[in-house]
């Protein structure tokens, strides 16, 4: 997913945009943020500083600068939980854990090499029993004994719980455990840090309240959500952007004020 | 003799792009070319009956697609990279190889070359993995029995004059070699992380001789140079297993970090402490390659024979000189590089990083898969560790 937020000079959100990647990052990039413009009532040379982030920050042609995500997600988390220590983001490519002190980030764990402990995972499982991954969650709640998923990978999992469906076993009890899977695999991954809290979760799977419930009884602490969990790192880059340009502003440096969007680059004519 | 008019960097890239080139041309004037496995053989030795020690490395770019039937995937995959291109051919120049028991992998893999790979000779030396004197005194008779062996190949007699003398020539190149790392103490560099690597490969694939007069080139070139690597915000320092490509450090150069120092074997392992010319040249060898040589292959502890458990003494005794480079090459943080399967840098992880996190060092591990599409993710987490630095 794409995702643009644009905040005031009182760090407040103006706007927000949440989209589909698809495959043509730079021509995405130009009309999300015109979307997010005419959402807050703006104009280009209003932006003062465009901070791009995530997967595809290099192909953002109008942004000032390159931020990661890691550091993007500690600053926007920080900000909607000063209290925050410890960040858990589980997203549809990967899974990460951050460290946050002093509102910035301090260290990081990720998984980006495969599927497992990622919301694809929940996707494609999702897929084989035949429902939405939206509504995971609420079914999961239901179950009275989760059955135990072993396998790690993806296909392996899958082959699983095909296997599960056909002994019989009850829906809510398999996506239940799915849940813990995935949560035992991300805390695993995540100890590395010493977990602290508070603890808060972002990233589309926060949405799931099963996983959010398995990361609990893994961890021991609650696990605070955001009002919106798909926007903290987006949030954090504005709030990124805005410190970049106050300080360069107030050191008298020349900053270039108003993006211009650039021909999109598009390979289909 | 082909012309060799590239001098300096310059002709470091040449070597780097094509880098048995030069030693084809060395067999056809009827050198004999040894290759070498790891920084455990002896090479001072094969210097010393004129012939010329060419390390064998992998290849990040290549598919592994011939050594996957006699080597396990789950395994170093540096090592099956090298064996790969071993089958395929690639190394077929060689004379013949001296491989040792640096780590389990490559003593199977030694094995494995020695079984499908036709070469004129071969000797494997079982390096021991302790550093006490009866280690010591044991690798020192495997020495003994690898001049034998080496004696007869050649038919010439290795004698310790010739043999003091080689170690001579190699400790010159170690020399040099540390002269080029205290370039890179400036702020910026005077040389680039990138360079260094393709200097340090050239040097393992030329005649230890010529490598000198490179080195002497190079020195020359960089207290001149007008081209000196960018300054960046952070300074790294890079540890762990075997890097043979320029690809990785290309990584963290491109972000905002200058690479200025290693602990890595193609780097300053092999060079920062040079041979100790003893009366018998094997027992400064041995000593060399058991104690100096500090890769984690070797198991070391604070002091042999203690018996009571002293966890932060026995981290300063293994690690301080880690923290003694990070402070003299004034570096901002630590990359931990273990290659996917290398079990011997793995296990040091954790204590390398309680240690570090002791002295207040900053530090990322890194695992990543030996190709070069594995580098892409690598990009964000190095640039993220660059953000905490900042």
């Amino acid at each position: 997913m794409t995702k643009s937020v644009i905040i005031d000079e009182e760090e407040g959100i103006c706007s927000t945009v949440t989209g589909p990647t698809g495959a043509e990052h730079r021509h995405l990039a130009n009309s999300v943020i015109e979307q997010a413009i005419r959402d807050a009532d703006l104009s280009l040379d209003q932006i003062g500083y465009c901070v791009a982030t995530g997967y595809g920050r290099m192909n953002v042609p109008f942004a000032d600068s390159q931020i990661t995500e890691l550091t993007c997600h500690a600053r926007g988390v920080a900000k909607l939980f000063p209290n925050a220590r410890t960040a858990i983001d589980i997203g549809g490519q990967d899974a990460k854990g951050l460290k946050i002190q002093d509102g910035r980030l301090k260290d990081f764990v990720m998984n980006d090499k495969c599927a497992a402990g990622t919301g694809r995972f929940l996707e494609v499982l999702a897929e084989t029993i035949g429902l939405n991954v939206k509504d995971l969650g609420d079914i999961s709640l239901k179950s009275k004994k989760r059955i135990r998923i072993s396998s790690i990978c993806t296909i392996f999992a899958e082959q699983e719980i095909r296997a599960q469906i056909s002994e019989g076993a009850a829906i809510e009890d398999i996506i239940a455990g799915l849940h813990e899977s995935i949560a035992g695999r991300v805390v695993r991954m995540i100890k590395r840090l010493k977990i602290e809290p508070d603890v808060v979760i972002t990233g589309g799977v926060a949405k799931n309240s099963g996983v959010i419930k398995a990361l609990r009884e893994h961890i021991g602490y609650d696990i605070f959500v955001p009002e919106n969990p798909l926007l903290s790192g987006a949030y954090g880059a504005a709030l990124l952007g805005r410190e970049i340009y106050n300080k360069e502003t107030s050191e008298k440096r020349d900053i270039r004020r108003g993006i211009s969007l650039k021909e999109g680059v598009t390979f289909f004519k | 003799m082909t012309e060799k008019t590239k001098k300096g960097l310059a002709r470091v890239e040449e070597i780097y792009e094509d880098r048995s080139k030069r030693a084809i041309e060395l067999k056809e004037q009827g050198k004999k070319i040894i290759g070498y496995l790891c920084i455990y053989p002896v090479i001072e030795m094969l210097t010393a009956l004129d012939m010329v020690p060419f390390r064998i490395f992998g290849d990040i770019k290549e598919p592994i697609t011939k050594a996957d039937a006699c080597l396990p995937t789950v395994v170093c995959p540096f090592l099956r990279s090298s064996l790969d291109l071993g089958l395929k051919g690639r190394y077929n120049f060689l004379e013949g190889t001296v491989m040792s028991h640096a780590c389990e992998v490559c003593e199977k893999t030694a094995h494995i070359w020695k079984t499908y790979i036709e070469q004129k000779y071969t000797f494997f030396i079982d390096v021991p993995h302790t550093v006490h004197e009866a280690a010591q005194e044991h690798l020192k008779g495997l020495l003994e029995d690898f001049r034998k062996t080496l004696e007869a190949f050649t038919g010439k007699d290795l004698s310790n004059d010739k043999l003091t003398k080689a170690i001579k020539l190699h400790n010159e190149q170690r020399k040099l070699v540390r002269e080029i790392y205290e370039l890179r103490k400036p702020n910026p560099p005077l040389i680039s992380g990138v360079e260094t690597i393709k200097l340090i490969k050239s040097l393992m694939s030329v005649p230890v001789e010529e490598g000198n007069d490179i080195l002497k080139d190079v020195l020359a070139e960089l207290k001149n140079r007008k081209n000196a690597p960018q300054k960046k915000s952070i300074r790294l320092l890079l540890w762990g297993s075997i890097i043979d490509d320029a690809s990785l450090i290309e990584i963290i150069e491109n972000a905002d970090a200058n690479l200025v120092m290693d602990d890595t074997c193609v780097g300053t392992r092999p060079y920062f402490d040079d041979v100790k010319l003893t009366a018998d040249p094997l027992e400064g060898l041995a000593y060399h390659y058991l104690v100096d040589i500090k890769c984690p292959r070797t198991f070391r502890e604070s002091e042999y024979g203690e018996t009571s458990k002293n966890y932060m003494k026995d981290l300063s005794s293994r690690f301080s000189y880690l923290s003694d480079y990070a402070r003299d090459w004034k570096v901002d943080g630590i990359i931990l590089h273990s290659l996917r399967f290398c079990d011997i840098h793995g296990y040091e992880v954790p204590a390398i990083r309680d240690f570090l996190d002791s002295k207040g060092i900053k530090s990322i591990y890194l695992e990543p898969d030996y190709t070069e599409s594995a580098l892409g993710p690598l990009r964000t987490r190095i640039e993220a560790f660059i953000e905490t630095l900042g």
